[in-house]
């Protein structure tokens, strides 16, 4: 199996002569880190001026940003499709519902046991991981969730019935999360606090084990890493992350049908998470973010208005497989290759970068105004 | 031996999905030995006939078996589309560009279908066969139901032997087999994937057909919000079904589509226990041919190698 992202790098190279050294790269990256700091803080202030409406939808875009992280490190990371992220986030919703609403336990305590819950479903992917490469395993996990819509979020006592657990916003003592705006912060400072550790995650030994694992594994293996242990962690950390993601998603929402947990839904939901994590960089932690960004706006704004819902996710569509043909790396990489350009040459790349961006803006506003009508 | 009646009633609907799973899965098969697809937008690009059958019949006014065809049409040529201009351009060796691209074709199709759908939750279809009931034994089944298997095992009896001896199917298989050596004997590859692409969904178009528009009986049918996901119910049963021959082996692709079809229909008289999880008992015997790996038995040692790359 080649790299998902081999030609971002080739494409990033041609782009500008490769570094000479480590220490001739570093300050580069340092100023990216904090141009990146400034434009999320700048995002985050941005929803307090929509008031309440737009504090709920940051915190969705908080929350479904988890959910695409464990995307990032499954498929962008180890190289495996899994096309079932959405039942893990079902297993850390509901065992966040049990332990809450039925054993009374505090919040803070039921996310560690939500992100436990997903492991043992992890292992048996992890299992069959082992002996399946690529399309198998993808057709294997598409059975698994499937299987599991029918069994485990049939079970009554595990699901809260067909209506789901209720369950109030977290409290910490006296400070309360069950505002809007608190909810907000806790939801975004978890969702970054998680970007950092899976960017951190790429660097660290684990992580480079698995990007050698995804790029070639017979060669990785006679470097000597050891290929099953890389992929059943990616999939134990990915699982564990979409089990914290599905216990915030709880508490977001408050209660979860369990509908959307069995087929087809949980299909449709686990496609859309994998096809907005590709939009937005699958092998990037900053662009699972983009890509919950992208996906819960429309989502949550266009809530009713199905055809300009449906404009969109065909255009998204349509984008996926541009990236995917021209530029694997998602959002991420255009906005990399594109920033390396403009160092460049400022004067040809910075009209172009506006005229770029600015017919996506206008393809955006044509489907709103047509879509609205 | 005198079977019961509803134990005949439930084969029938047994054997009209069997159609389906084994048309799909043969669909399947073709596209992903010649061209190292695994298609998961096989359920969407039948989803284009199916939808143009219902825009044709009922906005256009066309007569249902005129617009049958033409629709089966429609979604070859959109498999055939997608091949030239998407799935051409990634090298097969890239099995996770080439998974999340189905992806994306999937979720477009899907998308575009409730488009063209107009976003109702179900849509009514009309027949475009005859639809009666049949007596057999002391059980009456639909005729549908007996065309839809009829239908399937003709498509299978003429298929094989024109894939195996006809000139354009040992091209597909020397695609399929070597497409170094195939392309230096003169054959154009791009051509014969488009071929395959074009086959392959028109079965998947001609699968949908037979089995959605009779959904009410005699009444039509109704495409609901299920059909229109883009995996829809019956990609992964057709999944399993092309796995009994290891994704590579067109008989036992046949086959298996019935066998799941009638196994899962007959679980309905199982204990409520068991026919209740019927997407378990079929998750399991995936998995166990997934873990099989069954593709080894059926290709050459080469061919393996290609798909494996």
């Amino acid at each position: 199996m080649k790299s998902l992202v081999a030609p971002a790098e080739t494409a990033v190279a041609e782009a500008a002569p490769p570094p000479k050294s480590l220490s001739m790269r570093m300050p580069r990256l340092k100023r990216a880190q904090v141009l990146a700091g400034v434009a999320f803080l700048a995002l985050g202030f941005l929803p307090l001026a929509f008031g309440s409406f737009g504090l709920y939808i940051a915190a969705y875009v908080a929350v479904w940003a988890m959910l695409e992280l464990s995307i990032v490190v499954v498929t962008g990371y180890a190289g495996m499709i899994s096309l079932m992220p959405f039942t893990f986030v079902g297993i850390g919703a509901c065992t966040t519902g049990v332990a809450v609403a039925v054993w009374g336990w505090p919040f803070w305590l039921a996310v560690p046991l939500a992100a436990l819950a997903t492991v043992p479903v992890s292992v048996m992917v992890g299992a069959a991981s082992v002996r399946l490469k690529g399309l198998y395993l993808a057709i294997a996990t598409l059975t698994f969730g499937n299987a599991l819509g029918e069994t485990l979020f049939k079970w009554d006592d595990f699901t809260g019935g067909q209506a789901g657990h209720v369950m109030e916003r977290p409290k910490l003592g006296a400070l309360s999360f069950s505002g809007d705006f608190a909810f907000y912060v806790l939801s975004i400072a978890t969702a970054l606090l998680m970007v950092w550790a899976v960017h951190g995650l790429k660097n660290s030994r684990a992580g480079r084990a698995m990007l050698a694992v995804r790029d070639n594994e017979r060669e990785a293996q006679a470097l000597g890493i050891n290929a099953t242990k890389a992929k059943l962690t990616a999939l134990v950390v990915g699982g564990m992350i979409a089990g914290v993601g599905g216990a915030f998603y709880l508490a977001l929402l408050e209660t979860v049908a369990r509908s959307g947990f069995q087929s087809p839904y949980v299909e449709l939901t686990s496609l859309l998470l994998v096809v907005w994590a590709v939009i937005g960089g699958i092998d990037s932690a900053f662009g699972a973010f983009l890509g919950a960004i992208a996906l819960i706006t429309q989502t949550v704004v266009f809530q009713g208005a199905e055809r300009v819902f449906a404009y969109v996710g065909v255009y998204a569509a349509f984008v996926l497989i541009i990236f995917l043909l021209l530029r694997p790396g998602g959002i991420v990489q255009v906005v990399k290759i594109q920033a390396e350009r403009i160092r460049e040459n400022p004067s040809r790349a910075i009209p172009a970068s506006i005229i770029g961006f600015g017919i996506q803006v206008a393809i955006i506003v044509v489907i709103l105004v047509y879509g609205a009508e | 031996m005198v079977l019961a009646a509803p134990v005949i009633e439930v084969a029938s609907f047994g054997l009209a999905r069997g159609a389906v799973y084994a048309l799909l899965a043969l669909g399947l098969v073709l596209i992903y030995r010649t061209t190292g697809v695994t298609n998961f937008a096989h359920w969407g690009l039948g989803l284009f006939g199916l939808v143009a059958y219902f825009l044709l019949t009922s906005k256009a006014g066309m007569s249902p078996v005129l617009a049958a065809i033409l629709s089966v049409l429609l979604a070859g040529a959109s498999g055939a589309a997608s091949y030239q201009a998407v799935f051409r351009h990634v090298k097969r060796t890239n099995q996770v560009v080439l998974i999340l691209i189905a992806l994306g074709v999937a979720q477009f199709a899907a998308v575009v279908a409730q488009m063209l759908l107009g976003f109702e939750a179900t849509t009514l279809v009309e027949p475009w066969l005859p639809v009666s009931r049949v007596n057999v034994g002391n059980a009456a089944v639909f005729s549908t139901q007996i065309v839809a298997a009829g239908a399937a095992i003709a498509i299978a009896m003429m298929f094989l032997p024109w894939f195996r001896y006809s000139r354009t199917g040992r091209a597909l298989r020397a695609v399929a087999q070597n497409r170094e050596a195939a392309s230096l004997a003169g054959i154009d590859e791009h051509r014969y994937s488009t071929i395959a692409w074009a086959i392959g969904s028109a079965l998947a178009g001609l699968a949908l057909l037979l089995i959605i528009p009779f959904t009410a009986g005699d009444r039509g049918g109704v495409i609901t919000a299920v059909e229109t996901t883009p995996f829809g119910n019956f990609l992964i049963p057709a999944f399993g079904a092309a796995l009994v021959g290891g994704l590579v082996n067109l008989p036992l692709a046949v086959v298996g589509g019935f066998v799941f079809g009638i196994a899962q229909e007959m679980m309905i008289l199982a204990p409520s226990w068991w026919s209740t999880r019927r997407s378990v008992v079929a998750a399991i015997l995936i998995v166990i041919l997934l873990l099989a790996h069954t593709e080894r038995f059926f290709v050459v040692r080469a061919e393996q190698e290609a798909l494996e790359a």
